[in-house]
C-alpha cells in the first residue's frame, strides 16, 4: 500500500497565499470592470453637483459644498463598496462558486478580511478620486492636519462595516440587491451629503446619527474647519464615532460569520 | 394567440409573485421615502440658510404636493429598472435566461411585461401610502383631471424603455449595478423622454451582442 502524505494546511503560508489570491481575485475583477466603475463614480459625482445646485436655488452654494463634500466622499465609499459587496456574493452563490472558495484551508474570518480589503480599494478609489477632483475644481477651503485621519479612519471603517453588514444580509435575504439601493438613498440623504446633519430637526438628527456615516462626517467636517479634535469630543460627535464604528463592525463580523455558518448549514452557498 | 397570452399572463404572474416575495422591501421603502420628500422641501433653494447652519423647517402645501408629483416619474423608473436589472442578472447568473428565448415572445416583452405590471402595483401602492402619510403632515392639494392619464401612460412606457437600456447593457456587460445606480439618481433629477425606442433597441443590440458571443447563460 503506498501512503502520500496530504499536504500541512494547519501552516501560515498557505491562508497566506488565499489572503493574497482573494484580494487579487477582488482586485482583478475590478480593473476588469474599470469602465463601470468609472462611469458609475462620474455618474455618483454628477449627481451630487446636480443636488447641491438645487439646494443652492439655481447656483453652487461653494460654503454647503464645503460642509457636504466629506458627506460624499463617505457616502460614495459605502455605496459603492455595498453594491460592490452584495452583487459580489451574489454572483458567487448563483455561480456556485462560493462553496468552492470555503473549501480552502483559510478560515472563513480571514476569507472575509481579504473579500473587504478589495471592497475598500474598489470604494476608496472612486471616492478619493471624485472628492479630490471637487475639492481642487471648486477651490474648496479646508483645513488639513493630521487629527483629520481619526475621523477619516474611523468613517472608512463604518462605510466598510456597512459594506459588510450588506453583504452578509445578501447570504440571508432574497431580492436584497433592490434593498441596498434603498439603503444607499438613506446613506445618501441622512448622512450628510445633501445638507449636514446638523442642520435636520432635532429628532431627525438623532435618527440621522445611526445611519452610518453621519457621524463620520459630522466630526470631519469639524476636524476640516480647523478646530480641534478635542472639540468634536466635547460635543459628543467623537465618542459617538469611536461608539458607531465599533458596534457596527462588531455586528457585521458577527453577521458575517452567522450567516456563512446559516448557509453552509443550509446549503445556502449555492443557488436555491 | 393563445399562446402569446399564455406566455404574457405566466410573466405577469411571475413579476406579481416576486413583488409580493420582496414586501419587506416595501415596508422599508414607505416611511424612507415619506419622509425624504417632506423634508426635501425646505431644503430646495435653502443654500444661504443650510451655509448659516439654519434652515425653516416649515411645511408648504404647494411646494409639498409639486415635489410628491415629481417623485411619482423617479418611483416608476425605480420600481421598473432596479428590479429588472436584479432579475435578469440572477436569471444569467442562474443560467436560466436561455429559456426566455425558447417563449413565443419577443425576448424584449418577455423581460418588460412581467416586470410592468408588478412595478405599477408596487407604485400605485407606494404612492398611495406616501400620500396618505405626507397628507398627515401637510395638506396636498392636486386638481384630478383625465387628461392626467395621458402623461402618466407616457410616463410608463417611458419608465420601461428606460429599463430595457438597463437591460440590454446588463445583458452584455452583467454587473452594473453601480452605473445603474448612478444612471437612475440622474434619471431623478432629469426624467426624459423617449426612452422605449431607445429601450428595446438596445434590449435587442445587447440580446444580439451575448447571443453572438454565446454568453447568454454564461456568467
Amino acid at each position: 500500500m503506498t501512503v502520500i502524505a496530504a499536504p500541512r494546511t494547519d501552516g501560515r503560508l498557505p491562508a497566506l497565499r488565499v489572503t493574497a489570491s482573494e484580494t487579487g481575485k477582488g482586485l482583478r475583477l475590478m480593473w476588469r470592470r474599470r469602465a463601470m466603475l468609472l462611469t458609475g463614480a462620474v455618474a455618483q459625482g454628477f449627481t451630487y453637483l446636480m443636488i447641491e445646485f438645487l439646494v443652492g436655488g439655481g447656483h453652487l452654494n461653494h460654503a454647503v459644498l464645503a460642509l457636504t463634500l466629506p458627506a460624499y466622499f463617505a457616502f460614495s465609499l459605502a455605496a459603492t463598496a455595498a453594491l460592490q459587496g452584495s452583487g459580489g456574493i451574489a454572483e458567487e452563490v448563483n455561480g456556485g462558486t462560493l462553496e468552492q472558495s470555503h473549501l480552502s484551508p483559510a478560515r472563513p474570518s480571514l476569507l472575509m478580511a481579504d473579500r473587504l480589503a478589495a471592497l475598500a480599494t474598489e470604494g476608496l478609489l472612486p471616492a478619493a478620486a471624485v472628492t479630490a477632483a471637487f475639492w481642487a475644481g471648486y477651490g474648496v477651503r479646508y483645513q488639513v492636519r493630521p487629527d483629520v485621519l481619526v475621523p477619516l479612519l474611523l468613517t472608512i471603517t463604518d462605510a466598510l462595516a456597512y459594506a459588510l453588514l450588506m453583504t452578509a444580509l445578501t447570504l440571508a435575504i432574497a431580492s436584497i440587491g433592490a434593498v441596498v439601493h434603498v439603503f444607499n438613498m438613506a446613506v445618501m440623504f441622512f448622512g450628510g451629503m445633501f445638507v449636514p446633519a446638523a442642520v435636520f430637526p432635532h429628532g431627525v438628527e438623532i435618527f440621522a446619527r445611526f445611519i452610518p456615516t453621519t457621524l463620520g462626517a459630522q466630526v470631519l467636517n469639524t476636524t476640516l474647519a480647523g478646530r480641534p479634535l478635542s472639540a468634536a469630543w466635547a460635543d459628543g460627535t467623537l465618542p459617538w464615532l469611536l461608539a458607531h464604528a465599533a458596534v457596527l463592525s462588531a455586528l457585521a463580523w458577527m453577521l458575517y460569520l452567522y450567516t456563512l455558518r446559516r448557509a453552509r448549514r443550509e446549503g445556502g452557498l449555492s443557488p436555491r | 394567440m393563445t399562446r402569446f397570452c399564455v406566455s404574457l399572463g405566466g410573466e405577469v404572474r411571475k413579476g406579481l409573485l416576486f413583488a409580493w416575495a420582496e414586501r419587506l422591501q416595501i415596508l422599508l421603502e414607505l416611511p424612507f421615502f415619506a419622509l425624504f420628500i417632506l423634508l426635501l422641501g425646505p431644503l430646495l433653494g435653502a443654500g444661504n440658510q443650510i451655509a448659516a447652519g439654519r434652515v425653516s423647517w416649515a411645511l408648504h402645501s404647494s411646494r409639498t404636493s409639486l415635489l410628491l408629483l415629481a417623485f411619482v416619474p423617479a418611483l416608476v423608473f425605480y420600481f421598473q429598472a432596479v428590479k429588472l436589472f436584479w432579475r435578469l442578472l440572477a436569471e444569467i447568473q442562474a443560467g436560466t435566461l436561455e429559456q426566455v428565448c425558447l417563449s413565443p415572445l419577443p425576448s424584449w416583452l418577455v423581460a418588460a411585461a412581467g416586470r410592468l405590471v408588478a412595478a405599477l402595483a408596487e407604485t400605485v401602492l407606494v404612492v398611495a401610502a406616501i400620500y396618505g402619510i405626507i397628507s398627515a403632515f401637510v395638506p396636498l392639494r392636486y386638481a384630478w383631471n383625465p387628461a392626467a392619464l395621458l402623461p402618466a401612460a407616457a410616463l410608463i412606457v417611458t419608465g420601461t424603455g428606460y429599463s430595457l437600456i438597463i437591460g440590454g447593457m446588463t445583458l452584455v456587460w452583467k454587473r452594473i449595478q453601480l452605473l445603474q445606480e448612478g444612471f437612475l439618481l440622474l434619471v431623478m433629477v432629469f426624467t426624459a423622454a423617449a426612452y422605449l425606442t431607445a429601450g428595446i433597441l438596445a434590449f435587442r443590440l445587447g440580446e444580439r451582442t451575448a447571443r453572438t458571443r454565446g454568453t447568454l447563460a454564461r456568467y
